[in-house]
C-alpha cells in the first residue's frame, strides 16, 4: 500500500484524509490513557503525524482536513472540558489554535513537498522512458546498416554469380556448337573418307573432354565455396602426375609442343593427385590456347627450399598488365570470344589449400609464365 | 584435296570449330584458308580474295561487326556470319554492315553448307556488281527498266511500293535484307521503325507471287529481315 502511493503520480485526496482520519482515530486512542500522566505537548506533536501522512499521500486538502479533524480530536480529547469541543482555558485556546496553524503548514508543506519528489520522479521516469526508446532507435539504425552491408554483399554475390552464368554458358557452348557441327554433317550421310571419319570423332571426343574438364572445374567450385575443398594428401612424384597429365592432352598438343624440364631428383610431393592435375590441366590448357600454332609451351620443376616450384609458361601474347591483379579472380568476364572461365581461379584455390602460391608473370620477350609451389613429403 | 574449289575463308578463332570446318570443308572439295584474328581476317581477304567468307563475330583482336564493315568497303565477297544464340542484335548489325547471310550457333553443318552454297553461286551468277536491269530470281523475272515483273512469263500487277521491295530483294536475291535496310530504301529513312508495313507489303506479295507457304520465294527471317530465293 506504502510502496503503491508513493509510487503514485498524482495525491490521492480521498486515500490520503481516510489514512490522516484513522491515523487521528489511532493516536487518540493510543495516548486517551496517558491523558492524566502526559502534558498536552505530547498529544499536540503525536497529532501532528497524521496531518504529515495526509500530506504526502493525499496532497494539500488532505492535508488541511486532517489538520482540522486533528485540531478538533485534540480539543475532544485533550483539552478540557473533556468531551467537548469547548475550551476553557485562555491558554488551552492558544495552543488549540497554534496546534491548528502549525498542523496546516506542516501539512501544506510536506503535501507541496511530496508533490515536487512525485514531478521529480516523474520526470526521472520519463528521462528513462526517453532513453529506452533512444537506446532502441539506436539499436535499430545499427540493425538497417547491417542489413544495408548484407545487401551490398548479396548484390555483389548476385552479380558474380550472372558473370559466372556468362561465363560458363560461353564455356560450354564452344565445345557443344563443334559437337553439333559434326554430328548433323555425320547424320546428313556426309560423303566422308574413313580418315577424315576418323578425324572428325577425333574432334568430337576433344571437344567431350574438354566439356567434361569444364564440369570438373565447376564442382571444384562448389566445393569452394562450401568449403570443402580439403586435399586429400599422398606421396606423389611430380614426373609420373605429369606424364599421365601430357598423355591425356595429347590432343590438344596437336600445332603446339609441350617440353617438360625437371630438375633430376626432385623429392616427393605431398599432395592431393586428383587436385593438383586439375591444377596442370587448367594451366596447360590456358597456356595453349594462348599460344601461337608452331610454339611450345613449357613445363620446368626445381626444388625451392622446403617446396618444389612448377613453372608453366608459352609464346602468347602475354598477360595483359591491366589484367594480373583480377587474373585469378572467378567469373571475371575476358574478351569477347576468348574465354577465361575459373580455371585459373581454381588453381589457385587448390595450390592455396596445399599451403602453396601461385603467380602470374610476363616473360620477357614474349608470354605468359605461372609459377606455383607444392609441399614436399615429409619423412 | 580438289585444289580447284572455291576458296573459302573461315574467321574462328576457336581451334576445334576452325578444324572441323577446315575439314569437312575441304572434304566437299572447298578450299579454305584459316584466320584466327580479325587482322589476319582482313589480310587473308585481301589477298586471297575467297569466294565467301564464315566470319565468326566473337574475335579475340577486333569486333567482328568492325571486320565485316571493313571488308565491305574494298570486298564484294559474300560474308556469312556466325553469332552465338542469343545475339540477335549482333547479328542484325553484321548483316546492316554488309553480311549477307548468318547462322547461330550451335548450327547444322547441312545448313551451314546450303548457306555456303547459296553464296558461292550467287557471286558467280551474278559477280561482283548487281546491276543488271534484268533480274531473274529462279521462274521470278524482275524487269527494273520497265518496272514489269513476270512469273513463268505471265505479268504480275504489283503497286509501286511492292515493286520496289520486290526489286530491292532481287537484286541482292539469296541474301538476308534487314527490316531496316528494307525500310531505308523502300520507305525512307524515316520509316525505320515501321516494321508493320514490311509484313502487310510482304503478305500481298506472297499472294501475288502465290508463294507456297511450306517454301515461299519470298522467306521471312524471324526478327531480322526477308530474303528472296528462287524457286521452280
Amino acid at each position: 500500500m506504502l510502496r503503491v502511493d508513493l509510487r503514485s503520480r498524482h495525491p490521492r485526496p480521498v486515500a490520503g484524509l481516510a489514512l490522516g482520519l484513522a491515523a487521528v482515530v489511532t493516536v487518540t486512542l493510543v495516548l486517551l490513557p496517558f491523558r492524566s500522566h502526559i502534558s498536552r505537548a505530547s498529544p499536540a506533536l503525536a497529532l501532528v503525524l497524521p496531518v504529515v501522512v495526509a500530506g504526502v499521500f493525499g496532497g494539500r486538502l488532505a492535508s488541511i482536513a486532517t489538520a482540522i479533524l486533528a485540531a478538533m480530536a485534540f480539543s475532544l480529547a485533550f483539552i478540557p472540558p473533556v468531551g467537548t469541543l469547548r475550551v476553557a482555558v485562555s491558554d488551552d485556546a492558544v495552543a488549540l489554535v497554534v496546534f491548528t496553524v502549525v498542523a496546516i503548514a506542516t501539512g501544506t508543506l510536506v503535501a507541496l513537498e511530496a508533490d515536487r519528489r512525485r514531478s521529480a520522479e516523474q520526470r526521472a521516469e520519463e528521462i528513462e522512458a526517453m532513453h529506452v526508446r533512444f537506446q532502441a532507435l539506436v539499436a535499430e539504425q545499427e540493425q538497417l546498416r547491417e542489413e544495408t552491408g548484407r545487401l551490398a554483399v548479396l548484390e555483389q554475390v548476385d552479380a558474380q554469380r550472372a558473370a559466372l552464368l556468362r561465363s560458363v554458358s560461353h564455356d560450354l557452348r564452344s565445345p557443344l556448337a563443334s559437337i553439333r557441327a559434326v554430328a548433323t554433317d555425320l547424320r546428313a550421310g556426309a560423303p566422308h573418307t574413313e580418315p577424315i571419319r576418323d578425324e572428325l570423332l577425333g574432334l568430337v571426343c576433344d571437344e567431350a573432354e574438354r566439356l567434361d574438364r569444364i564440369v570438373a572445374n565447376l564442382l571444384s567450385l562448389s566445393r569452394i565455396e562450401t568449403g570443402a575443398l580439403q586435399p586429400d594428401r599422398q606421396a606423389v612424384a611430380l614426373d609420373e602426375l605429369l606424364g599421365a597429365v601430357a598423355t591425356r592432352l595429347t590432343r590438344l598438343f596437336d600445332d603446339v609442343t609441350l617440353d617438360v624440364e625437371l630438375t633430376p631428383g626432385l623429392p616427393l610431393l605431398d599432395i592431393d593427385y586428383v587436385q593438383i592435375d586439375q591444377v596442370l590441366t587448367n594451366l596447360l590448357e590456358n597456356a595453349v590456347r594462348h599460344s601461337p600454332p608452331g610454339s611450345a609451351v613449357q613445363v620446368s620443376a626445381e626444388c625451392a627450399g622446403r617446396a618444389v616450384a612448377v613453372v608453366v609458361s608459352d609464346h602468347g601474347p602475354g598477360i595483359d598488365p591491366s589484367e594480373t591483379d583480377e587474373l585469378f579472380e572467378p567469373f571475371r568476364t575476358g574478351g569477347a570470344s576468348t574465354s577465361t572461365g575459373v580455371g585459373l581461379a581454381i588453381c589457385k584455390a587448390i595450390v592455396e589449400a596445399h599451403g602453396g602460391m601461385i603467380t602470374a608473370s610476363n616473360v620477357p620477350g614474349a608470354g605468359a609464365r605461372f609459377r606455383f609451389t607444392l609441399p614436399v613429403r615429409h619423412g | 584435296m580438289d585444289s580447284t574449289g572455291e576458296l573459302v575463308l573461315v574467321v574462328e578463332d576457336e581451334r576445334s570449330m576452325s578444324r572441323i570446318l577446315a575439314t569437312s570443308l575441304q572434304a566437299r572439295g572447298y578450299r579454305v584458308s584459316v584466320a584466327r584474328t580479325g587482322q589476319d581476317a582482313l589480310d587473308r581477304c585481301a589477298a586471297e580474295d575467297p569466294a565467301v567468307v564464315i566470319l565468326d563475330l566473337g574475335l579475340p583482336d577486333l569486333d567482328g561487326i568492325e571486320v565485316c564493315r571493313r571488308m565491305r568497303e574494298w570486298s564484294q565477297s559474300p560474308i556469312i556470319v556466325v553469332t552465338a544464340d542469343g545475339a540477335e542484335d549482333r547479328k542484325i548489325l553484321a548483316l546492316d554492315e554488309g553480311a549477307d547471310d548468318y547462322v547461330t550457333k550451335p548450327f547444322s553443318m547441312p545448313e551451314l553448307l546450303a548457306r555456303l552454297r547459296v553464296a558461292v553461286r550467287h557471286r558467280k551468277a551474278f559477280g561482283p556488281f548487281m546491276d543488271d536491269a534484268l533480274l531473274e530470281v529462279g521462274d521470278l523475272v524482275v524487269d527494273t527498266a520497265d518496272h514489269q515483273v513476270r512469273l513463268g512469263g505471265r505479268a504480275l500487277e504489283l503497286t509501286p511500293k511492292e515493286f520496289e521491295f520486290l526489286a530491292l530483294l532481287a537484286r541482292h536475291q539469296g541474301k538476308v535484307l534487314t527490316h531496316r535496310n528494307i525500310l531505308q530504301h523502300v520507305w525512307g529513312p524515316e520509316a525505320t521503325g515501321r516494321t508493320e508495313y514490311l509484313r502487310t507489303y510482304a503478305n500481298q506479295l506472297r499472294k501475288k507471287l502465290q508463294d507456297d507457304p511450306a517454301s515461299p520465294r519470298l522467306v521471312t527471317e524471324p526478327g531480322v529481315g526477308y530474303r528472296l530465293v528462287a524457286r521452280e
